[in-house]
């Protein structure tokens, strides 16, 4: 049984046209046109419990507007909706206890109390049994290293403090769907891993189904097997990522280091990208010639000290579907 | 239809006092301002009634009681107990709020309530500063007993007045000039500052129809007497009605509002 299922999901705001100035203003009071932005054109996905998928999409393909309506607190203009067998929107706070989000850019808890105090708080709010709260909070104190500051003010934290002490609250309720919005933004590299490394343990060990929303595709080349790609509001690509990267990262980078200096480089079926005097970058596609081919072209002409082939990495192919479309 | 979570709306009531008992260390000052207010009110009511004759109903003692009580009750009634309301909104919080297993206005009203306990705890002492600066009188226990719930549904008037002009920051979030008028209007239309039995009578006709009475001239008087005992189902059930009026508007101003980020998004 699917654990979030979203089928022909659409969702368009709509705001009074209104001409400039006062008398336009005027008149938008009578008026009944109105400007349509299509946010979420249509999007079906079915996630089985415990998968940790990515979400991704150029800024403003629709994805936080689908989270939103994932939580309940916007209504999709048509389409279904089901997150753990209850429509979001229609039973808010039923489904909040079913859910835990995370924003990197906006944290939810509560600025003037020590973490330690948000967390009590938050065993009020969502009811958590004493013994699972105490079990729960002991487990992410030790994973996230959390007893240093729990004594703090959340808006004395660092960021990366602050995002550790987010992800507690946001899982002590053990939500059985978690939606992490661009999570480890702004973070230094060591926080990185500590948040990609918690988001795995979560998955592993405790079967949450994550969405991972991102724009920094090492989280998803670290934590996610399956992607969905969305522009435009519409899904372009749901599956396996090392599929994606099959099918698109046809391309790679030969370079070559030049022995001595040589004037006529070209070579068919490879593009020269990068020219340095002793350095020379080719692309090719790997379905039209050999590595092996490419170099032996090479050498015919010049002399080489060294070579190296570099593999297309996930996010070159993302922004080559980004601006060529999906085809 | 979800459980209603009472442990939570009792946690952040406990948490929004912990929060002011923190925030006003300035409770003392506080107390030693009430006492020179009281002060204060005290020499011009009695500098005002050496000069005229009493008016009819309100003897020298009752006034001073009255403006005592007045300034008391003020010290709780004149919080604006739904500022959460609009701080969340203004800065976004509020779409978190939304993230959570409760109902947005109960967390704003335990929030709020849990604030005006505070300060109507802080009161006890300044109370007994008044007893000994000017002299208050004590009605009779089922005076107190109507008083006290007079007093609790002008509060609730209050609280659901603040909560209506709270949630017009839905439409604008510069909303502080309106809420000074609306303060400085039930200040002086409430009777807080002057018994409304002083105004001319054309002024008091107007007052009459309007909600301020509710919220402070109606206990006020029923605690001093100008409301006699006959009259308390009147004057309880006008402010029922306005209870009841205000929660209406505030029913339909909330769902107004939250339909607008809701379906709207923001």
């Amino acid at each position: 049984m699917p654990i979030v299922e979203t089928s022909s999901l659409r969702k368009v705001f709509r705001s009074i046209q209104r001409d400039p100035g006062l008398g336009g203003a005027f008149r938008a009071l009578f008026s009944r046109e109105y400007d349509e932005t299509v946010a979420v054109d249509d999007v079906s996905f079915v996630l089985e419990p415990g998968e940790l998928v990515g979400y991704i999409g150029p800024n403003g393909a629709g994805k936080s507007t689908t989270i939103k309506m994932l939580t309940g607190i916007l209504v999709p203009t048509s389409g279904l909706v089901r997150v753990a067998g209850i429509e979001p929107h229609k039973h808010r706070q039923q489904n909040a206890q079913n859910i835990g989000v995370v924003f990197g850019q906006r944290s939810q808890l509560y600025w003037d109390l020590p973490l330690r105090e948000s967390f009590a708080l938050l065993r009020s709010i969502y009811d958590i049994p004493r013994n699972r709260f105490d079990a729960n909070l002991a487990a992410f104190s030790e994973l996230l290293d959390l007893d240093e500051f729990m004594s703090t003010p959340v808006r004395q934290l660092s960021l990366g403090e602050r995002m550790r002490g987010d992800f507690a609250a946001a899982l002590l309720h053990e939500p059985p769907v978690v939606y992490l919005d661009e999570p480890t933004i702004g973070l230094d590299i060591v926080a990185k891993e500590a948040i990609r490394e918690f988001i795995a343990a979560m998955s592993r060990e405790r079967g949450t189904t994550v969405i991972l929303t991102t724009h920094d595709l090492a989280d998803v080349e670290r934590l996610c097997s399956r992607i969905v790609l969305i522009d435009d509001g519409r899904v372009i690509y749901d599956g396996p990522l090392a599929a994606l990267r099959e099918r698109y990262g046809t391309h790679r980078t030969l370079i070559v280091h030049l022995a001595e200096s040589c004037e006529d480089l070209t070579v068919d079926d490879a593009e020269i990208v990068k020219r340095e005097p002793m350095t020379v970058h080719y692309r090719f596609d790997r379905r039209r010639i050999s590595a092996e081919a490419l170099v032996r072209r090479v050498t015919e002409k010049c002399s080489l000290a060294d070579i190296a082939i570099t593999e297309p990495d996930i996010e070159n192919i993302v922004r080559g579907i980004y601006t060529a479309g999906y085809a | 239809m979800t459980r209603i979570r009472w442990g939570a709306y009792l946690a952040f009531a406990k948490q929004a006092m912990a929060r002011e008992a923190t925030y006003r260390f300035d409770v003392f000052t506080n107390i030693g301002s009430v006492l020179v207010r009281l002060y204060l009110l005290r020499t011009v009511w009695v500098a005002l009634y050496s000069q005229n004759a009493a008016p009819v109903g309100l003897p020298l003692h009752a006034i001073l009681t009255y403006s005592a009580v007045a300034l008391l009750f003020g010290l709780v009634m004149d919080i604006d107990q739904t500022h959460a309301l609009y701080e969340r909104l203004h800065d976004g919080s509020i779409a978190s709020d939304f993230l959570k297993p409760i109902s947005v206005p109960f967390f704003y009203f335990a929030d709020g309530t849990g604030e005006v306990v505070f300060h109507a705890l802080l009161i006890l002492p300044a109370l007994a500063l008044a007893l000994l600066v000017v002299h208050i009188d004590v009605p009779t226990a089922a005076t107190c007993a109507v008083f006290a719930l007079s007093a609790l549904l002008g509060y609730t008037i209050g609280f659901l007045l603040n909560f209506v002009l709270n949630c017009s920051a839905f439409w604008t979030l510069e909303i502080s000039a309106v809420q000074m008028i609306v303060t400085w209007l039930t200040g002086i239309l409430g009777g807080e500052l002057i018994p409304l039995t002083l105004f001319p009578p054309w002024l008091r006709s107007i007052v009459d129809v309007l909600p301020f009475a509710s919220i402070f001239s109606t206990p006020l008087s029923i605690y001093v007497g100008t409301i006699a005992p006959d009259a308390y189902a009147r004057a309880l059930g006008v402010q029922t009605l306005w209870a009841l009026g205000f929660g209406l508007i505030a029913t339909v101003a909330w769902r107004t509002g939250v339909r607008r980020i809701v379906v709207q998004g923001g």
